[in-house]
């Protein structure tokens, strides 16, 4: 009797040990180290009619969002600023969860206070075993930019033809190529490529740098591969300046105008 | 004997009793097979009744596709050779190597894109293998494995461009596929262990080197499912298999 | 003493009447819940109290911001409309009310007893539309469905972010005013718990027609915030009508200022300093026909304001408390009841009555089911508008203290248990004896939202 009642003991120490486990995750941005403990509560609170208990993004409002909220059990992200098929840094988690995804269910969390947010990428790290069994890509690095210029963007135009981007995004870049009918994301659901015509902003951030970032990283879950082994960074640059004419010739004069000075 | 005294002694049997168990099931914790007395599993794998008729691919979405097949391609999801062969099955041993573990070899594994289409439709490599993938043909392709027990990434490649990957975990099978030219489909399989084949356009296979043994050899093809046979090989024994399948 | 003291019994009964006449509790929004999936819990600390998210969402026009805003994301069928009604038992009761000595028998004359009377009630349904019209184009609608018909309790539309800037927002219609503390989102709802005092109150024998700046008022309001919405600013030109429809009183307006602040403290985590300002004017007679008073025509006006300071505080995640303080001030005219045209009558010693006032309450929020409410609220007189009043008149002191649990709570509807208690002392205001008149209220019930 004794040694079935030590045996329970055992098990709910280990079952305590390993939830304690998990919810020691800890988060690091900048200064910042957030803590999964109170992430949990701020979970409950913000994230779970979406994303779901298990982080699954299985909540009770996803059937009815397009596109659906993120499955964290599967550590697959968008926006990060590591390689392809890698775990994304603690500063990518806050960084979204801060700017929100754009033309998404997901909002800007901003009115939370940094603490909050850091204590929320902790405890989304706990969703997933890979946190803990892997460790971050090495972020990859974005070089300063070249000014913009004629020359810049007509070889941005013919990258974009060889690099096949208008086969997803088309020829003018409003999101209908010839293969974007048939995209699906990870988990199988149809998905729209981008329309650079709309002037949209972009879900990963709008500035060129976030525009540079997303050609090396991909966007992981997505159709959208990196061009990290496909490019020079400066034919990256170069595709970047293209992308920014197609939503706004004008814009795009004046930027370079102001370049050129 | 005080209660304590008999709870210790316990703790001491309990684990011992259990690794003697495990012994006696003739499974050590071991790393490379013996390979003074290696059997071997070899057969072939058929399609009973009409093979399905393959469609024709669409490639009109890339100019080059198109020119490289003067005859448009056909889809290779079920491939019956002249004599009733079933290609592109893969064949490995999934119980039977108990806990032990084998280094991957030093060659790589590789996944070519050619025509606009993966060649082999079919590859088996192992945990930790290198994974060379070459784009052969002169539009930019991106390599896109869908996996639910790896890490899924997903990359554009240029002609003639290297490109070198790795999957940690075994995996039957993870589809691959293209976004810029949506009728490639591929599949990767990823093994522990180096015992598995794919068949040829035949449906012939050998699994080659075996430990002598009880193992459970199993089939899988991307449409038609898995079937699992059990075989028990002697030292130097060659056996062989033979596996149906039909829709 | 005689009819002075029924006079004083009448406005303050009738003070208390309109002030449950025209409290009604707030509301928690479901119709956002729906358009977005986020949970009331990501707005509302518990509903209707709003949390740092939900204020910003609010000040933001009713948006979030992420390209989703705007109507012609929603679905086709998806309408903007809640319901919310708050079916309860309730008991009231007073100590010290004038009652006859033998019921149905006026002439044996008044004694002090104490009342006290119970049962099930319902306020009426509250139907709330609001959201965006379009992009930076928001609007509300609330009307009542109460026991004696339907009123509009609020409506209003918003340009938000003109020149592309939250620092102006434009607002025009009938609305509550940005208030340090919003009463149409207290958390208690019984008679005497459901309101804030301070908002409402004017001294004994005042006939301002000023009925506080808890009432939704009519008029526009410039409100701005920075981006993180830290820094908050709200001017109101209101008319001075006190929110009522067609004109009762006359051309002149009302202005009210509120500002406040945000900041971090480490580990307590963010808190809040304010100040407020409502300055405005009321008639003290109106030209007649055949001696009655025709509406609109109000003369002889005459000011009051209402001004302080407020902090929200918090400490940690699940504390969290509120101080208010209000010093008021009614002109002698206004606060003695007497015409600006004949100031004869004022009676000697008059002078313009103010008073000082506050409010702390405090929250614990253990979890996003589960919400802990105690408040006190005091008045006290400062300066009485003659010396005939007694100095303690009109103070008063509340204690409320309640709890609201929240068994469902999706983005489809919520449902609250809710149980309170709350306490009036209203000094020296027993009709009889001069002594402190005590009401209270029990209420217990629930909380549809939908």
């Amino acid at each position: 009797m004794r040694m079935i009642s030590r045996f329970i003991r055992l098990i709910v120490l280990v079952c305590a040990w390993w939830s304690a486990a998990a919810l020691a995750q800890q988060s690091h941005i900048g200064k910042l180290v957030g803590n999964a403990k109170p992430g949990k509560a701020l979970y409950i609170r913000y994230c779970i009619f979406c994303h779901g208990p298990q982080g699954d993004g299985r909540g009770e409002s996803a059937p009815y969002l397009d596109p659906k909220p993120r499955d964290f059990t599967k550590a697959v992200f968008k926006c990060r600023s590591t390689p392809s098929g890698t775990l994304p840094l603690d500063s990518d988690l806050y960084n979204t969860i801060s700017r929100g995804v754009h033309a998404s269910g997901m909002p800007s969390w901003k009115p939370l206070l940094p603490q909050e947010r850091a204590n929320l990428v902790a405890y989304v790290k706990t969703f997933s075993p890979a946190f803990q069994e892997e460790q971050p890509g090495t972020p990859v690095a974005t070089p300063a930019e070249p000014p913009s210029s004629a020359e810049s963007i007509k070889r941005g135009a013919a990258l974009f033809q060889s690099m096949n981007c208008w086969s997803c995004h088309g020829k003018d870049g409003r999101g209908h190529g010839p293969s974007a009918a048939s995209l699906t994301d990870d988990r199988g659901y149809p998905i729209v490529p981008f329309d650079f015509t709309s002037g949209r902003q972009f879900k990963c951030g709008d500035s060129d740098q976030d525009m540079f970032r997303v050609l090396v990283t991909g966007l992981d879950g997505t159709p959208m591969p990196s061009f990290a082994s496909a490019m020079t960074a400066d034919q990256r640059w170069d595709v970047v300046h293209y992308i920014r004419t197609l939503n706004n010739p004008k814009q795009h004069e004046v930027q370079n105008a102001a370049n050129a000075q | 004997m005080g209660f304590a005294m008999k709870n210790s002694i316990l703790a001491l049997i309990v684990p011992v009793a259990w690794f003697a168990a495990l012994l006696s099931y003739g499974v050590s914790p071991g790393s490379a097979p013996p390979a003074d007395a290696p059997a071997s599993v070899s057969g072939e794998v058929k399609f009973e009744g009409t093979p399905p008729k393959p469609s024709r691919i669409d490639m009109s979405a890339d100019p080059f596709c198109v020119k490289a097949h003067p005859t448009p391609a056909t889809t290779e999801e079920v491939d019956v050779g002249g004599n009733g062969g079933l290609a592109n099955v893969v064949i490995y041993v999934s119980e039977g190597l108990g806990t032990q573990t084998f280094p991957p070899p030093d060659r790589p594994a590789v996944f070519e894109q050619k025509g606009c289409q993966y060649k082999p439709h079919v590859l088996a490599m192992q945990a930790h293998q290198k994974l060379d993938v070459v784009n052969s043909d002169e539009t930019t392709h991106n390599i896109h494995p869908t996996p639910s027990n790896n890490r899924e990434w997903n990359m554009t490649q240029p002609h003639g461009v290297p490109l070198e990957q790795t999957f940690a975990r075994e995996e039957v099978a993870i589809p691959v596929k293209c976004n810029v030219h949506p009728w490639m489909k591929g599949y990767i399989a990823v093994f522990k262990h180096p015992f598995f084949a794919v068949t040829d356009k035949n449906g012939s296979f050998e699994l080659k080197d075996l430990a002598p043994g009880t193992y459970t050899i199993t089939a899988w093809q991307e449409k038609l499912g898995t079937q699992n046979q059990k075989v028990t090989v002697g030292a130097s024994e060659k056996k062989t298999l033979s596996f149906t399948f039909k829709q | 003493m005689g009819i002075v003291a029924s006079r004083r019994i009448k406005t303050l009964l009738f003070a208390v009447g309109i002030f449950v006449a025209i409290v009604r509790p707030g509301y928690g929004i479901p119709a956002f819940a729906r358009k977005y999936g986020l949970p009331c819990s990501a707005c509302h600390e518990a509903w209707p109290m709003l949390n740092n998210f939900g204020q910003t969402f609010k000040d933001n026009g009713y948006q979030l911001g992420n390209g989703r805003d705007a109507p012609i994301y929603q679905e086709p069928s998806y309408w903007p409309i809640m319901f919310r009604t708050t079916p309860n038992w309730h008991r009231e009761s007073n100590n010290r009310q004038a009652v006859d000595l033998a019921p149905a028998n006026p002439a044996s004359g008044l004694v002090e007893a104490g009342v006290a009377k119970s049962g099930f009630d319902v306020d009426g349904v509250d139907a709330i539309t609001a959201g965006t019209l379009y992009n930076n184009i928001s609007f509300f609608i609330q009307p009542f469905i109460g026991n004696n018909g339907i009123t509009v309790n609020q409506a209003w539309v918003r340009l938000d972010n003109l020149l592309g800037s939250p620092w102006l927002n434009f607002k025009m219609g009938k609305f509550e005013l940005d208030q340090p503390l919003s009463q149409e989102r207290l958390l208690t709802i019984s008679n005497t718990g459901g309101i804030y005092y301070n908002y409402f109150f004017t001294p004994p024998g005042d006939r301002s027609a000023f009925q506080g700046m808890g009432n939704v008022q009519l008029g526009t309001e410039l409100l701005g915030h920075s981006g993180n919405d830290e820094t908050r600013y709200s001017v109101a030109v209101v008319s001075s009508n006190s929110g009522g429809t067609d004109l009762p009183t006359n051309q002149t307006y009302d202005f009210y200022l509120n500002f406040n602040q945000a900041f971090i403290l480490p580990w307590f985590g963010r808190q809040q300093i304010g100040a407020y300002g409502y300055f405005g004017q009321v008639p003290t007679f109106f030209r007649t026909s055949g001696g009655a008073p025709i509406p609109g025509t109000g003369m002889g006006n005459r000011s009051f304001y209402r001004a302080g300071a407020y902090a929200h505080w918090y400490v940690g995640s699940q504390f969290d408390f509120d101080t208010f303080y209000m010093h008021g001030q009614d002109n002698v005219f206004l606060g003695n009841g007497v015409p600006a045209n004949q100031p004869s009558k004022l009676p000697p010693g008059a002078v313009g009555p103010s008073w000082n006032g506050g409010y702390i309450e405090a929250h614990y929020n253990p979890n996003t089911r589960l919400i802990f409410v105690g408040r006190y609220e005091l008045v006290r007189m400062e300066r009485q508008a003659n010396p005939s009043i007694r100095p303690g008149l009109g103070n008063l002191d509340t204690w409320t203290v309640g709890y609201r649990w929240y068994p469902i709570m999706s983005p489809r509807a919520g449902l609250a248990w809710l149980q309170e208690y709350s306490r009036i002392s209203n000094i020296g205001a027993a009709p009889l004896s001069g002594k402190d008149d005590m009401r209270d209220s029990l209420l217990m019930g629930f909380d549809f939202d939908f």
